[in-house]
């Protein structure tokens, strides 16, 4: 064979591997096809009940406050469609080995997602196994699978089935992180003072943190939950004070005189709050010690209730009466470009949702004599102004505060006949009361 | 050293076959003549030759019979062909077998019924084995398959290597198509355009979830629509992360929006 019809051969053979080569780099990227309109709607899981893993006599009722809380989790996140356990086959599954498949993911279940599991106490401590199987998808059903070993009491069960709710939600939610963990910060009069108090998400564990024997407003936790600045009334009139969770006791802040209210953090720890120390009520910014204090807003009209933009923390919606009756408006955080949003009525109590784009507030869109308008909640959003009612013919409602992960909007209401705190998903469906005993305001949900 | 081969020196060697096949094809020429002209001819009278010029003789006659008027034998409406589609099957009513009225007067002994004992394990009832695939299963989907649900339509495919992160991780395809179409604001959209072509949109998904190089790969035509569905992915900060089991960095995502107000 001569020279050239070997090097025809061998540049062949090159340029073939080359080809090859292009092709297996460009199919080793997964690729995903998808679109809109296909009908998506909340994923279809099912939560058996967790079985116990051994005999201690401690399980049972471990156990039952184990179920309630993870199946209440769940059905609070507002993102599932909970199969109803009437629906479930008689033999639920306490591990992978037990899941029969076509049992869940046909009629009458026709669940998509399985979540499932055991709990065992040993040694005075319990251990949590739970699982989420996608029981459509046989070949390679688990999502998810963890452990969870603590102190066998009511309250650590309560913690671990908050934490596997929260995976679950995590996982199946968009990469959103649940709200199971999160607290609840609000005023009471329960003890005859007004007092800041605290509770779970969910309206469990209620304690008292302050104990002022005045009056305390507008608590507002920091977005690291360290810290919760509220405002007081001192011997030298309101001021902005603050409470550590690092000592558990207030600590000292700067006293700025005047009437100071309505502080807000941003998501950078600076603190946007309402002071009267140079006249009529401005706008003023300090940093989270309470210094370099700066005025934001420079008019007559009383400019209160700042909150910032708690995804990018570059604006500041408040609430001015400028013009007359109160309204929304925002501005840049340096004080530029006031904008008004609202344009009659009685606006008040704005909160900014966590991805920026929505703000909630109280609004009462017919006021002033003979116009008996309810006070009611609104949701804008900031770029279009087009707004939508949440709450509906149900007493006043106020001081609209969004839950961490921005499905969620807790709220003051009346409609019980006395004053006490609420939650809605953001579209003002699944309305639940959380508090009950005495008189309970003006709610702050943690950042997370 | 070695002598060079020229390779395409070769084509002086067709010649013999050629003279072949050229001889092969007179001789089957002449077969061909000779077989129409001799021995075809030794065969009776040939085409259209007639018997002779004889005159032809006409009687009158009092009536032509005429044919009767045709009659359709065959229904064309229904023809007893099987076709694609069954008709739903008859079902026939049983009637229920009267039970005689025992006579009072005529004693008869009642036989027990022997018990058959089915000594024989009774066979598992299988269900019937369909073609369905069941769901996440079947190995990549060519696609796209394509629905109508309300008043709006769409699709959805996975392809890849292998194709299995569409199969295997289809929650979080759905998580993906849940999540874009919630921060779709349709509002965006001109208020003038009632349909629009389809708008596709390519983007990656990287480990942590966060989407990244959006670009529209095919337009609508509309510009408002296509600056709706590219803001609907910049809206989004993450998918949430890739399934830990995914031992890839980053996921494609072709996405489509379909638009009817």
């Amino acid at each position: 064979m001569s020279n050239s019809v070997r090097t025809i051969r061998y540049l062949s053979l090159i340029a073939a591997a080359l080809l090859l080569a292009l092709a297996a780099a460009s199919s080793a990227q997964d690729w995903i096809r998808t679109g809109t309109g296909l009908g998506v709607e909340r994923v279809r899981l099912a939560a058996a009940d967790f079985k116990t893993s051994n005999a201690d006599p401690k399980n049972g009722e471990l156990l039952k406050t184990f179920n309630d809380v993870l199946w209440n989790d769940l059905d609070n996140a507002g993102i599932f469609d909970l199969v109803s356990k009437s629906f479930y086959p008689l033999q639920e599954p306490s591990q992978p080995s037990d899941v029969n498949f076509t049992a869940w993911n046909s009629p009458p279940p026709n669940a998509s997602m399985l979540a499932f599991g055991n709990l065992g106490v040993a040694s005075g401590k319990v251990t949590v196994q739970g699982w989420l199987y996608d029981v459509k998808n046989q070949s390679s059903p688990q999502v998810l699978g963890k452990q969870y070993t603590d102190n066998a009491t009511n309250d650590a069960v309560r913690v671990i089935a908050h934490r596997f709710a929260d995976e679950i939600i995590f996982r199946l939610g968009g990469g959103i992180a649940g709200i199971a963990e999160s607290k609840i910060y609000f005023v009471s009069e329960r003890t005859g003072h007004k007092e800041i108090w605290m509770m779970d998400y969910d309206g469990a564990n209620q304690q008292q943190l302050t104990h002022t024997g005045g009056i305390s407003l507008s608590p507002r936790i920091s977005p690291d939950s360290s810290r919760l600045a509220f405002s007081s009334v001192t011997k030298n009139g309101w001021e902005i004070m603050m409470y550590s969770f690092d000592l558990n006791r207030l600590v000292s802040f700067p006293r700025f005189g005047g009437m100071n209210l309505s502080p807000s953090w941003s998501p950078d720890g600076k603190i946007a709050f309402s002071s009267s120390r140079s006249g009529y009520p401005n706008i003023f910014v300090i940093d989270g010690s309470g210094g370099n204090s700066h005025r934001l807003t420079n008019d007559q009209g009383p400019d209160v209730s700042p909150t910032w933009n708690r995804k990018t923390g570059a604006q500041i919606a408040f609430v001015s009466g400028r013009t007359g009756l109160p309204q929304i408006y925002t501005m840049e955080a340096d004080g530029t470009n006031v904008q008004r949003l609202t344009d009659q009525g009685y606006a008040v109590s704005p909160n900014w949702s966590p991805n920026g784009q929505f703000l909630t507030f109280s609004w009462m869109r017919k006021y002033g004599p003979g116009e008996p308008g309810s006070n009611d909640l609104y949701l804008m959003d900031i770029a279009s102004k087009q707004w939508v009612q949440l709450t509906h013919d149900s007493g006043r409602n106020d001081f609209p505060c969004w839950s961490p992960d921005g499905r969620h909007i807790i709220f003051q209401s009346h409609r019980s006949g006395s004053d006490q705190i609420w939650t809605m998903l953001a579209d003002g469906t699944n309305v639940k009361q959380l508090t009950f005993k005495g008189s309970n305001t003006q709610p702050n949900w943690s950042w997370k | 050293m070695a002598a060079i081969t020229n390779i395409y020196s070769e084509h002086g060697q067709l010649s013999r076959p050629l003279a072949w096949s050229l001889g092969l094809h007179l001789a089957f020429a002449a077969f061909v003549v000779v077989y129409a002209t001799y021995i075809q001819g030794f065969r009776g009278q040939g085409w259209g030759s007639g018997g002779g010029g004889e005159a032809m003789g006409a009687t009158l006659v009092s009536s032509v019979p005429l044919p009767a008027n045709p009659t359709e034998k065959t229904n064309v409406v229904a023809t007893e062909s099987k076709g694609l589609t069954k008709s739903e099957p008859i079902i026939q009513e049983v009637e229920p077998e009267a039970i005689p009225i025992p006579d009072k007067n005529v004693k008869t002994k009642v036989k027990p019924a022997p018990v058959k004992t089915d000594t024989k394990r009774k066979a598992k009832l299988e269900p019937p084995v369909t073609n369905e695939v069941p769901y996440g299963e079947g190995g990549p989907v060519s696609g796209p398959y394509s629905m109508t649900a309300g008043s709006t339509k769409g699709g959805f495919g996975f392809t890849g290597s292998g194709g299995d992160f569409g199969s295997r991780f289809s929650w979080y395809v759905q998580g993906v198509q849940r999540k874009v179409t919630e921060n779709w604001l349709k509002y965006e959209v001109d208020p003038r355009i009632t349909d629009a072509k389809r708008v596709y949109l390519t983007f990656d998904i990287s480990r942590d979830g966060h989407p990244s190089n959006v670009s529209i790969e095919q337009s609508s035509g509309v510009p408002s629509l296509d600056i709706s569905a590219r803001r609907a992915i910049e809206r989004i900060d993450t998918f949430g992360t890739l399934p830990p089991d995914y031992s890839g960095n980053k996921v494609s995502v072709e996405f489509w929006f379909d638009y009817k107000r």
